[in-house]
């Protein structure tokens, strides 16, 4: 898995997620995830998260959405769309 | 499957009798697991690392998690000037922030399936004040009101959350409390009886059941305050 494949796999992710809200947004990777400029309220991010986990289980890693830096503004891999997926990548690369 | 924390002696371990009896698929967390005889594993609730790593394992095994009964507690009945910073810290660790990790950790094993119940621990010293257990009263108060705010947090996943706030039981927790403060327990609650472990395991069964899918966010107290 790549860098692009895996902003893709989030982006698909958060428009699933928005879409059961009934909401149709265009996502983009500079996408924030947390914060008021962000279309995801608490729940649909704990929806993306458990959406995320079980794409990774699918790829044969375990995606951890618990980290200290999860909810951080300035570190949180929640910052954006981009974030995420380097996270993501991150514990991708990691997996043993 | 049900996980029960605490489930090695007291009330966790009489909540465990109960759902095996019943043919519950039960899950025991205990410090000390040598005794169980049935499905668990060692994990010290107060410790995330440990349950986290439970969580993981439940999670790879794909186990199907339809309750939590947070049980694990500790106590020491104590005046709060003459507690020391260790017991202070290991009261609060335990009982409030280990209840929050199993909580945190075990509650979204149940949001894939839409449905749960997560049971606290509470206890009738924090609704009586009761003198010697400011400590203990303390990290109980912390539990009810985590488990009200974080029932209102996942009610989104129709998982429930709600506290069972127990009277003076016959367990371990009430080693150090003499007869004499237990009668005077037993006579502020609005029905003035000693209650036993079975009446808890029934409350713990009916909050476990879809019967009561209407309540969540709430405080049973044993007995009545």
């Amino acid at each position: 898995m790549g860098i692009q494949t895996a902003t893709d796999l989030i982006i698909d992710s958060v428009k699933e997620v928005l879409e059961i809200d009934g909401l149709e947004v265009e996502v983009s990777a500079d996408m924030p995830l947390i914060g008021s400029e962000s279309a995801l309220d608490s729940m649909d991010l704990v929806e993306l998260c458990l959406a995320l986990e079980e794409k990774a289980s699918d790829c044969g890693f375990e995606f951890d959405w618990t980290s200290e830096t999860a909810m951080s503004r300035s570190r949180s891999m929640f910052r954006s769309v981009k974030s995420l997926s380097e996270e993501y990548i991150r514990q991708y690369e990691a997996r043993k | 499957m049900i996980i029960v924390t605490g489930a090695s002696k007291g009330l966790g371990a009489a909540i465990c009798e109960r759902f095996i009896a019943e043919g519950y698929d039960v899950f025991g967390l205990a410090r000390d697991v040598s005794e169980l005889n049935f499905d668990g594993q060692a994990c010290d609730v107060s410790s995330y690392d440990q349950v986290k790593f439970i969580a993981q394992s439940l999670k790879k095994n794909k186990a199907v998690i339809t309750g939590i009964v947070n049980a694990a507690g500790i106590a020491s009945m104590n005046l709060a000037v003459t507690t020391p910073p260790n017991i202070t810290q290991s009261i609060i660790q335990t009982n409030l922030v280990g209840t929050i990790y199993c909580c945190q950790l075990f509650a979204p094993l149940m949001f894939r399936n839409r449905c749960g119940s997560i049971i606290n621990f509470s206890t009738i010293a924090v609704a009586l004040g009761l003198k010697g257990e400011s400590i203990y009263a303390a990290s109980k108060a912390g539990v009810e009101a985590f488990s009200r705010t974080f029932a209102r947090e996942i009610s989104g996943f129709n998982v429930r959350v709600n506290c069972i706030s127990p009277g003076p039981i016959n367990t371990d927790l009430l080693k150090g409390v003499t007869s004499k403060q237990i009668d005077c327990m037993v006579a502020q609650q609005i029905i003035s009886k000693q209650f036993v472990p079975s009446n808890v395991c029934d409350l713990v069964e009916m909050l476990l059941d879809e019967k009561s899918s209407s309540l969540s966010g709430q405080v049973l107290n044993v007995g009545g305050v």
